[in-house]
Parts: structure tokens; C-alpha cells; sequence
């Protein structure tokens, strides 16, 4: 049975749970909902809640958990304990996974019966064909052992699904009964379904957890498998980045770094003056009317999506600089640069310098202006040398904020920086960050376990502790600098 | 008083400026003229940057067509001459492509055109290879359409449409193994003849991805579809959590760490880069519960985790901007602390939270990063099936296409991925836009 | 020969100054916040080296009078001012006057201390680093303690001239304030309200101060204490919905007011 039906089924079942709460609130009530310690509704949301919630969060983790314990039996079979090596079990797995998908295809296709497949054998020879036909492309033969431990995966895939469905019915059930049981006419039935749901909000706020923890666990898990492949002193020390399909791979993290920091200071060195300018000049300087059509505009450039940037990149702002700066200068010929993934990412940054450094100029208080004002300097000398300093904190933490979306953004180097790891000083040549290394080594053709995918994991782990570091400090101080006001 | 006695010479005439004031309001004006240039710069960099991608993109919403009377001989595409669907799939998109092709040859042939070097494979390669295909389809779903003479619309070839746009010339025909100059000749033939023009293009919108070779044809339905599906799914899953974390912490939460902790987490991950969780996704949903690739319900989910902060935090502000007067209000009537907030505070709280929720789902629909690591860069040409089974079918998504696009090697592609982004750029504008007028129409002042 | 020019303006100015002890005079002032009608045709004299009081209930536009003459009021959008404000015989309104410049002479004090987020010895250093007023570190180190202690505030801070301004104590900062306006060494010293926000021991500190700089400075003090009025100026004008009510020696106006409004607000039936 699919899950779909299984969910509606649930579905129906908590509808029936709450007429039948209301009906029979009303029943033990003898007619009378006064004598009820809570409204009818609320019996009826008691019973809902006590017959949904318990049987979905039993289908979640049945769901969650069936294909890690048929997988483990299914392994422990004859095709697996001859692979020693993860990531050939990994494909192994792989091909298991899809001969079953198969098998379930053929039955539906050439509507073989459960005997028909299982008297199916592989010395037959013409089962891959069979299943190319039906859709499902298996690389190589299929032997003997992946076949059998098919018949196996099928046979326990469809056990578990029968067992969940008789499982999250009898516990919604069971909910439901247990529930209508306990009603009667002193039921705090209100005040149990809001303890119910404030289970379920606190539940809810959890989710910001599980995915932090979620996260760290999947980063630290990988690049755990990465390091036990690849000695962490090379990763932090080795200063070349050139991965190999076989074997010998030097995974530097340098090169990366540094390409990394190279556009991010690029971008900052761009969108940090016209950024802040921008913002005091809206802040200091504009009218009403200029300031309400400017703003939005400025802030237009932070709703645009990271691939639309990237896309700029690439056509536009890349030939340009190869055309107008690059090549004439004798610098390189490549349009994917440091220069042009920086300078793109610094126009996509100036909207969050500006509006950061907009909200902090607006909070140093009026008085200081008064007082320079008083004292007869002009406006900007007022700027300069008061406004500026006393939102220095503020305006330090936007930037750190700023740096920390340069550092992990993605899209607009992989289309703009190129592909290179190198360590080099010339902003027209191409080079490459960790982000963009993130994306061609998960994406690529490179076997799962092996040090050159796994090395991603742990440039992730490097790219969330500098920018989780960076957004700490930036909102440290930008607190303290809200308190110095307060 | 030696000090001060130095300072008499600037006390002037308050009616002469003098010269120090004079540098002084000189750096004053520089100082604003910084500012104006740094608006101007920001101004600019949008507008050429929108600029360029209309520019390049919206001519992807118009191709090149050639009008063919097509004659649909029955003895080529229905030897039974039954109509039977199932005999007429017997015949290939040759057999299809061969009529099309020799509908070409009698229309230059009844025009008269001549074109100089002129070989048939190069007339035949006008046609884009996908046209025999639409065909085809056109033909199985309207049988009847078997011995009439079709006039019809047929995708030129993608050099020949790059010709037409100005993208493909003379000289870059003459190093291109895919054009010679005589089809662009024969096209500029078959434009005067009114056989061959541009239309708009309403299959950029609605049809599958095409391959490498075949650009004429690429079109968006499935990333449309399966950037749908994720934002229904981001919606479901999002708003009710989102909703309820921000109640819990704005209403009910205790001053207490675990609170902290929960604040702290939910600042941080707003900050994360999106790539991160297109790792997390890629370890958690993929790897360890087995979730199929480039399917809509692992993208929805990832982008959910990462929309979620950027719910939670408009909505604690709308939330919190409900004055506690009310609260008081309903709470000395005798109503629960939970009656309170879902039959007062809730509801008027509704607009800004809604906005909120707009707003974190363009972000998300904007969103490419995470969505690479999870295999949306797949090549999907099948539509996925209905919700609920089709989220978990293979799928595209807009932004990713985009990228897709980008990184092929036709020069067409881009004017694709141009036209791909003004698109993407449209469902945003009108997200937000719909996000203003919300709280236009229901901003309330307290 | 522009310094030859520039000296015959010089003495030009001197001259005036000594004939007229009038520092600043006010011809039908009138105010507007856009439409609002603020000031109505005031006229008042200033008189140089005197303490001049602007008294009346709140809203009564002392304050709004005040920023007028150091054209504090061109910072509010919508604000226009018309009649004649002369200081030393020149319209401060005139075209040429460059308001940063009027603002060197003529100084001011605001009601909250605001000291800027610096250091002591920067707060004090602020205006003659900006006004260009000393030619190396030691004049400006003399000047920075010279109004430190005209301000009588020196002995206090002495010791921590880099500590944070912000540091100080409500009646020190509201000194530190005053030390800073000293430091342009100003010709009139505007106090708007400066000993609201302060303890009754730092408003006697401050009193005591703004009596001392009568001797160097015309001062204008807006207070909402007639007390206060009573015990610092010479000379006061009493504000009533915008109108200059009566103008007159501080004795004169609390013992035996002309006006009945005067008369009414004295002795507190109307504000």
C-alpha cells in the first residue's frame, strides 16, 4: 500500500476521531454542553490529536528507518560480504536497489507473478534486456547473488510496508479509542489539546536545532571518512589542489582558500565604499521623496537571485574585463576571473552593506548631530568625524555580515571565478574558491567514497566554522554597539 | 590668552567667507558628490544588469518557424489505412522527418528560389530535429489529420533561428561545421518568401529541456513544474513550523537557555551559506534515508530547512507588533494563554507573517546552490507525474536550469538561460509584489 | 591685498562691536514649520556680556526663537524664517552667510549632555580641529584646557583627558558640553534648557559657570525655571504662544511685570 493511501486513511480516521469526540461529549453530557468542563470542539480536537499525531510520527520514523535496516540485512547477504571496500558496496547497493525497482516494473509490464519472478534466472541472459525494455538501465550483467539479494530487498520491502500500514492504523486506533475512553464530563479536554499543542510548538522550534545538529553531524561524520582517507596535514598544509580520478590526489585546501578570500576581498573592496556611501548619503543627505524611490531600488539588488548574478558574470561582465582590461593590459585572457566573480559579487553585496549601515547611521541619536551642528561644523565634517565613529562598531559587524556572504556564496563564483586552483596575485586570472570546489566535486563523476568527493565534506566544514565564526562575531558587536544606545 | 589672540583674524565679517569655510564647504560638496556617485553606481549596476538580461533573453519568447504545407501521405505514415494508433507508432520520426523535409524542397521549389552550393542535406538540416518528433505527436493525437495536407508551423533549425536573431553571421557560418553560408542564404530566400519568420514561442514556457544539439526546442515546463512542487512543498512545510517556533518563543517560551539556544540557533542559521544545505541534504535525505535524486520533495525539503529562519524571524516581529493590550484583553475575559493567541493575536498578526512567508519563498524559488548538490542538474526531459507521487520523480528547477543552460556549449543556450532568468525574475516580481500589497492593504499602526 | 581688504573688515567689525553693546538684534521674527506659524514678530536685543533668559511655558516657541539664531532651525526640513536677525550689525540670514561659519560665533548648549562618543580631550579638541583654530598640538593642548577650565571642569578630568566623554556624570558632560562650545571661543553661547536633565547640585555647578561666562560672552539661556531666570540673567524675555510677550531687566519682570500674562505666569495660573 503506498504511503499516500496510508496518510489518508490517517486522515479520514482523525476526522472520524473528532465527530466521534464531539458526539460523544455531547452523549456523557446528557445533552447538556454546560456541564461539560470544555466545549465539544475541544473533545473533538483531543481526539483528533491523540489518533493523528502518535500514528504519523510512527509512519515518519518507520519511513525513515525502513531502508537502513532492510539495506543492513539485505548487505549482510552473500553479494555484499565479498566487497570490503564502501564504496563498492555503496554501488553494489546501488545496482540492488534498481534490479528491485526492476523486478516491480517487469511484474507490472510483462505481468509476471510473484512465482514467474521468482523462478526468474540470471542464466537465462536476458534479463537486462528485459529491464532496459521496461525502463530500468542496469549497467553490466546481473549476477546471481545481486539478483537474489533483489528477491530479498523486494520481499522485505513489501513486508515492511504491509507491517507499517497495520502498525500506524492499530496505533491511530488506538489512539483514538484510548481517547474517546477517557471522555467524560470533567475531561479537561481543553486544557489537555492545548498542552498538546504547545508539545507540538515546542516541537516545532526543535526543527531549528535538529537542522544545526543536523548539519554539524553530516559534516563531521564525512569529513571524519575524508581524514581517515586523506591525512588532515596534507588537507591543511599541502599547498596544491589537483584531484585525480585514480588515486594520489593532492587536496591542498590553500589554493582554495585563498581564491576564496581573493574575490571575497575584491567584492568587499568594491561594495564597502559605495555601500557605505550610498547609505549615508540616503541617511544624511537625500529628501523624503528621493529616499523612497532610491531605497527600494538599492534593495531590489538583494531580492535577485544569486543565478542571475552568476549569469551577468558570465556574459557580460566577464568578456568586458577580458576585452577592455585584461587582454590589453596583458594580464590573461580568461573572462572567468577573480576580478569579474568580485566585482559582480560586490554589486550583489552593496544592497547589504547599505541597508545594515542605513538602519546603524539612523540609531546614533540625533543629539550628537545637534551638538556637531552647534559647533559649527558642516555636514560631512559631522559624518566623518562623528557620525562615523560612533557607528564604527555597527558599521564593522554589517561588513564582517557581508564578508560572511561573500565567503560562502556560491552561484556567482562557480559562473565567474572559473576552475583553477592557483595560487596567484593577478586579479584577471581564473581561479577557483571553496564553494565552487563544494559544487564539481559532489557533482561529479567520482565515486561517493572515495578522498576526492569526500574532500567536499570537509570543505564544507571549513567554509560553515568561518562563516558561522564571522556571523558571531558580527552580530557580538553589533549587540554591543545597540546597547551603547539604549 | 596668546592662544585665543591668534585665532582673531577668523573673526571676520560674517558676510565674507572666508577661505578656510570656503575648503571646507568645497569638501562638503565632494562629500555629497561620493555619495551621488555611489548611488549612481548602484543604480547603474542594476540597471545594466537588468538590461543585459532582457536584452539577451527576451528574444527567446520568439523563434524562427518555417510555415511548410506538409502533405500527411497515408501510405507513408498508415500503410493499414485503419487508423489504428496502435499500428500508426510503428512509424519512426524518419518517416515523419522525410515528409517534412520534402514539403521544404516543394516550397522552394514552387518559389523558385535558387541558392548557389546548395546541397540537400543542407536544406534538410534547416529543420530542426525536433520538428519531426512534434509532428509525429501531432499526427498520433489527431489521426484523422492521416492524407490531408497540413499547414504547419515547423522549428527551424537553432543556427538558422541564431541567424535570424543576429546571433549566427556569414563569417562565423564559414568556420561552423553545423551552417554554411548557403543556408543562411536560402534562408534570407525563404524570409522573403514569407515561408520562414519569427512567432512567438509559447513552447519556451511550456515544453521539456532539449538536448545539446537541438536548443530550438529547449523549453522550461519542467523546471516551471518542479519549481512548483518544491514551492509547495516549502509552503507546507514551512509556514505551519515556521508559525508555530515563533509562537512558541514569542508567546510561550520561558527566559531560560534552552530558549537561548533555540534563539541563537535560529539567528545562525539564517547565515548559513546556502551550499551547506544543500550538503546536509545531500548527507541526510540522499545518503541516509534514501531519498531519490533530483526529485522535487528532497529539493522542497532542503530549502525548507533553509527558508525556515527567514519565516521565523518576520513572523516573531509580526507577533510581537500585536500590543500586548490585546493579549490582556482576551486573558481578562477569562480566555486560556492559548485561546488568546490563536483567536486574537494570531489572526491580526496574519498579514505581516504572510509577507514574511512570501518573501522566504522567492528567496527560496531564487535559491541554485543547495539544489546542485541534490542532483537537480540532472538532464530531465519527462514531466514529473501529479502530487503527491510526482514529488518524488525526477524534476528541474527554474534557477538550475539556468545554470544548466550556461554550461553548454551552443551560444543559444544563453539566450535560453537569458529568457529562463526573465521568467524566473517575473514569478518573483509578482511574489513581491503581492507581498507589498498585502501589507498595503492590512498594515495596521498600533 | 586681500589681507588688507580682510583687515578693513576686521576693523570695521570692531568698531561696531564697540559701539553698540547690542549683540544681537531681532526686527519681527517670524517662524513657520510649514504651515505653522511658530514665532510671531519678535523683536528682542541681545546685549553682549550678559546673561539674556527666555522664559514661558512649553511649546511657547523659546526654544524654536533660540535655534534662530544660530540657524540651528536650516537642519529642519520645512522650516522658513523671515525678518531681521543682525548680529553685530549683519543679517544672519543674509545669502552670503555661510552657517557654519555663524555657527563658530555664536555657539550652543543643548538641553540633554551630548557628548560626542570620543574622548574628553577630543570632545573639547572637536571645534578648533575643525574650524582650523590652532597651528600645532600644543596650542591646541592649551586651548583644550583653558575652556576645560573655564568650564570648571579641569581639576576634575585632568588626570583622564583620553577617557570616553560618555564616561563622565550628567553635570559633567553637561560642563564637558559647555567646555566644548567654549573652545571656538564663541561671541554668544546659546543654552537650551541646560540644567533640565541635571541633579540640583550639577544645575548649581553649571549656574555658577554660566554666570562666570557673562564675563567673556553674551549668553542666551532657555529655562523652564523662573527660579532659574531669576538667579543667572540680567536681562528676560517671557514667550507666550509664539508671541515675545514682554522684554525687560530680569528684576523688573519678576517684581513688577507690565503684562498681565507676565503677571499670570509668574505666579503660575497660566503654563
Amino acid at each position: 500500500m503506498s504511503p499516500t493511501v496510508l496518510l489518508a486513511i490517517l486522515v479520514l480516521l482523525a476526522l472520524a476521531g473528532n465527530l466521534a469526540g464531539r458526539r460523544r461529549a455531547l452523549a456523557v453530557s446528557g445533552g447538556d454542553v454546560r456541564r461539560l468542563h470544555s466545549l465539544t470542539r475541544y473533545h473533538g480536537l483531543s481526539v483528533t490529536l491523540f489518533t493523528a499525531v502518535p500514528a504519523l510520527f510512527l509512519f515518519g520514523a518507520w519511513l525513515f528507518v525502513q531502508p537502513l535496516v532492510i539495506e543492513g540485512k539485505v548487505s549482510r547477504m552473500a553479494a555484499l560480504s565479498a566487497v570490503s571496500d564502501a564504496g563498492a558496496a555503496e554501488l553494489v547497493m546501488g545496482d540492488i536497489r534498481r534490479v528491485a525497482g526492476g523486478l516491480d516494473v517487469l511484474a507490472a509490464s510483462e505481468g509476471l507473478s510473484e512465482g514467474d519472478l521468482a523462478s526468474l534466472r540470471v542464466e537465462e541472459g536476458d534479463l537486462p534486456s528485459r529491464l532496459a525494455k521496461a525502463g530500468v538501465a542496469i549497467a553490466g550483467d546481473i549476477s546471481a547473488d545481486v539478483l537474489d539479494a533483489a528477491r530479498e530487498y523486494r520481499r522485505l520491502t513489501h513486508l515492511s510496508s504491509v507491517a507499517m500500514t497495520v502498525a500506524v492504523t492499530a496505533m491511530a486506533l488506538a489512539g483514538l479509542f484510548w481517547s474517546l475512553r477517557r471522555l467524560t464530563p470533567d475531561y479537561r479536554a481543553r486544557n489537555i489539546s492545548e498542552s498538546f499543542v504547545l508539545a507540538l510548538f515546542i516541537g516545532s522550534a526543535l526543527v531549528a536545532v535538529l537542522t544545526t545538529f543536523g548539519i554539524i553531524a553530516s559534516l563531521l561524520v564525512e569529513s571524519i571518512h575524508f581524514f581517515r582517507l586523506y591525512p588532515a596535514q596534507d588537507f591543511l598544509f599541502n599547498l596544491t589542489w589537483n584531484p585525480q580520478f585514480r588515486g594520489g590526489s593532492d587536496l591542498g585546501i590553500w589554493p582554495l582558500l585563498w581564491g576564496t578570500l581573493y574575490v571575497s576581498f575584491v567584492a568587499l573592496t568594491f561594495a564597502v565604499p559605495v555601500g557605505l556611501m550610498a547609505a549615508i548619503y540616503l541617511s544624511e543627505y537625500a529628501t523624503a521623496a528621493t529616499r523612497a524611490v532610491i531605497k527600494p531600488a538599492i534593495e531590489i539588488l538583494a531580492g535577485i537571485p544569486t543565478i542571475v548574478y552568476g549569469l551577468f558574470a558570465l556574459i557580460t561582465v566577464g568578456p568586458f574585463l577580458r576585452d577592455h582590461f585584461a587582454q590589453p593590459l596583458g594580464l590573461g585572457s580568461s573572462s572567468s576571473s577573480v576580478m569579474t566573480a568580485g566585482l559582480v559579487m560586490g554589486i550583489m553585496l552593496i544592497p547589504f552593506v547599505s541597508s545594515l549601515s542605513d538602519d546603524i547611521i539612523n540609531a546614533v541619536p540625533q543629539s550628537l548631530r545637534d551638538g556637531s551642528y552647534g559647533l559649527g561644523a558642516t555636514q560631512s565634517e559631522t559624518v566623518r568625524q562623528v557620525i562615523l565613529p560612533a557607528a564604527l562598531p555597527g558599521i564593522v559587524g554589517s561588513i564582517l555580515l557581508a564578508a560572511s556572504r561573500a565567503i560562502g556564496e556560491t552561484m556567482i563564483v562557480v559562473m565567474g571565478a572559473g576552475a583553477s586552483a592557483r595560487l596567484d596575485l593577478n586579479p584577471f586570472e581564473a581561479m577557483t574558491t571553496i564553494t565552487v570546489k563544494i559544487v564539481s566535486q559532489l557533482t561529479g563523476d567520482t565515486e561517493f567514497a572515495s578522498p576526492e568527493t569526500l574532500v567536499a565534506f570537509a570543505l564544507g566544514m571549513a567554509l560553515f566554522i568561518f562563516t558561522l565564526g564571522l556571523n558571531v562575531l558580527a552580530l557580538y558587536v553589533v549587540r554591543k554597539y545597540r546597547e551603547q544606545y539604549e | 590668552m596668546s592662544v585665543l589672540a591668534t585665532n582673531t583674524p577668523r573673526k571676520g565679517s560674517l558676510l565674507a567667507v572666508d577661505d578656510r569655510t570656503r575648503r571646507r564647504n568645497a569638501a562638503e560638496r565632494r562629500f555629497q558628490i561620493y555619495g551621488r556617485i555611489a548611488i549612481g553606481i548602484a543604480i547603474a549596476a542594476l540597471a545594466v544588469l537588468l538590461f543585459t538580461i532582457v536584452n539577451n533573453g527576451a528574444s527567446a519568447f520568439r523563434q524562427t518557424f518555417l510555415v511548410l504545407d506538409i502533405p500527411l501521405e497515408e501510405k507513408v505514415l498508415d500503410k493499414s489505412g485503419t487508423r489504428d494508433i496502435e499500428a500508426m507508432k510503428k512509424v519512426t520520426t524518419i518517416g515523419y522527418g522525410k515528409l517534412i523535409d520534402k514539403a521544404l524542397q516543394d516550397a522552394i521549389a514552387a518559389q523558385g528560389i535558387a541558392v548557389e552550393g546548395l546541397t540537400d542535406k543542407d536544406v534538410k538540416n534547416m529543420i530542426s530535429k525536433e520538428a519531426a518528433g512534434l509532428l509525429r505527436d501531432r499526427v498520433l493525437s489527431q489521426p484523422d489529420l492521416v492524407g490531408q495536407t497540413l499547414r504547419a508551423k515547423v522549428l527551424a533549425n537553432g543556427r538558422i533561428d541564431g541567424y535570424i536573431k543576429g546571433r549566427v553571421s556569414y563569417e562565423s557560418a564559414e568556420r561552423d561545421s553545423n551552417v554554411t553560408p548557403a543556408q543562411l542564404r536560402l534562408a534570407d530566400a525563404l524570409k522573403d518568401a514569407g515561408i520562414l519568420s519569427r512567432k512567438f514561442n509559447w513552447d519556451f514556457i511550456t515544453t521539456a529541456d532539449a538536448s545539446e544539439l537541438r536548443p530550438e526546442s529547449a523549453g522550461l515546463g519542467v523546471a516551471i513544474l518542479g519549481s512548483a512542487y518544491m514551492m509547495i512543498v516549502v509552503l507546507v512545510l514551512s509556514l505551519p513550523i515556521g508559525v508555530a517556533t515563533s509562537i512558541y518563543l514569542e508567546e510561550f517560551a520561558p527566559q531560560n537557555r534552552f530558549t537561548d539556544l533555540i534563539e541563537v540557533n535560529i539567528s545562525n542559521l539564517a547565515a548559513v551559506p546556502s551550499i551547506v544545505y544543500g550538503i546536509l541534504g545531500l548527507a541526510l535525505f540522499i545518503n541516509f534515508a534514501g531519498l531519490p535524486q533530483s526529485a522535487p520533495i528532497v529539493g522542497g525539503l532542503v530549502l525548507t530547512l533553509m527558508t525556515l529562519p527567514r519565516i521565523v524571524i518576520p513572523t516573531r516581529a509580526a507577533l510581537r507588533s500585536v500590543p500586548p493590550s490585546i493579549r490582556d484583553a482576551a486573558l481578562g475575559i477569562g480566555a486560556s494563554k492559548m485561546q488568546s493567541v490563536m483567536h486574537h493575536v494570531l489572526p491580526l498578526a496574519m498579514p505581516g507573517i504572510l509577507t514574511g512567508t512570501i518573501i522566504g519563498l522567492a528567496q527560496a524559488l531564487g535559491e541554485s546552490a543547495p539544489l546542485l548538490l541534490i542532483g537537480m542538474v540532472a538532464f530531465v526531459r519527462d514531466f514529473p507525474g501529479a502530487p503527491p507521487e510526482g514529488f518524488f520523480d525526477p524534476a528541474a528547477a527554474l534557477p538550475v536550469q539556468v545554470y544548466n543552460w550556461t554550461q553548454r556549449s551552443d551560444p543559444a543556450f544563453v539566450e535560453r538561460a537569458s529568457g529562463a532568468i526573465i521568467v524566473l525574475l517575473i514569478f518573483l516580481l509578482a511574489m513581491n509584489a503581492v507581498a507589498i500589497v498585502l501589507r498595503r492593504k492590512f498594515e495596521r499602526r498600533w | 591685498m586681500a589681507e588688507s581688504a580682510n583687515m578693513n573688515v576686521m576693523r570695521q567689525t570692531d568698531r561696531d562691536t564697540a559701539m553698540a553693546d547690542v549683540k544681537i538684534d531681532a526686527r519681527g521674527v517670524q517662524v513657520f514649520y510649514g504651515d505653522n506659524h511658530a514665532i510671531k514678530d519678535v523683536d528682542v536685543e541681545i546685549g553682549d556680556r550678559m546673561v539674556t533668559a527666555f522664559i514661558g511655558p512649553s511649546g511657547c516657541g523659546k526654544s524654536t526663537f533660540l535655534r534662530c539664531l544660530n540657524r540651528m532651525n536650516d537642519t529642519i526640513p520645512g522650516c522658513r524664517v523671515e525678518g531681521q536677525l543682525k548680529l553685530d550689525g549683519e543679517d544672519i540670514y543674509d545669502r552670503r552667510v555661510d552657517p557654519v561659519q555663524l555657527r563658530a560665533k555664536v555657539g550652543m548648549v543643548f538641553q540633554k549632555p551630548n557628548p560626542f562618543p570620543k574622548s574628553i580631550y577630543d570632545n573639547v579638541a572637536y571645534g578648533p580641529r575643525i574650524h582650523g583654530l590652532t597651528r600645532n598640538k600644543a596650542e591646541l593642548d592649551e586651548v583644550v584646557e583653558k575652556s576645560l577650565r573655564r568650564a570648571a571642569l579641569w581639576n576634575e578630568v585632568k588626570d583622564r583627558l583620553a577617557a570616553p566623554g560618555t564616561g563622565l556624570s550628567g553635570g559633567q558632560q553637561q560642563r564637558l558640553c559647555i567646555a566644548r562650545a567654549v573652545a571656538t571661543s564663541p561671541e554668544v553661547l546659546l543654552m537650551d534648557e541646560p540644567c533640565s536633565a541635571l541633579d540640583p547640585i550639577a544645575t548649581a555647578q553649571v549656574e555658577e559657570l554660566i554666570d562666570e561666562l557673562r564675563s567673556r560672552f553674551a549668553v542666551v539661556i532657555v529655562t523652564h525655571s523662573m527660579q532659574q531666570a531669576a538667579r543667572v540673567s540680567q536681562k528676560t524675555a517671557f514667550f507666550h504662544l509664539g508671541n515675545l510677550v514682554e522684554f525687560g531687566e530680569t528684576a523688573q519682570i519678576f517684581t513688577n511685570p507690565h503684562d498681565p500674562r507676565t503677571e499670570s505666569y509668574i505666579t503660575g495660573r497660566i503654563g
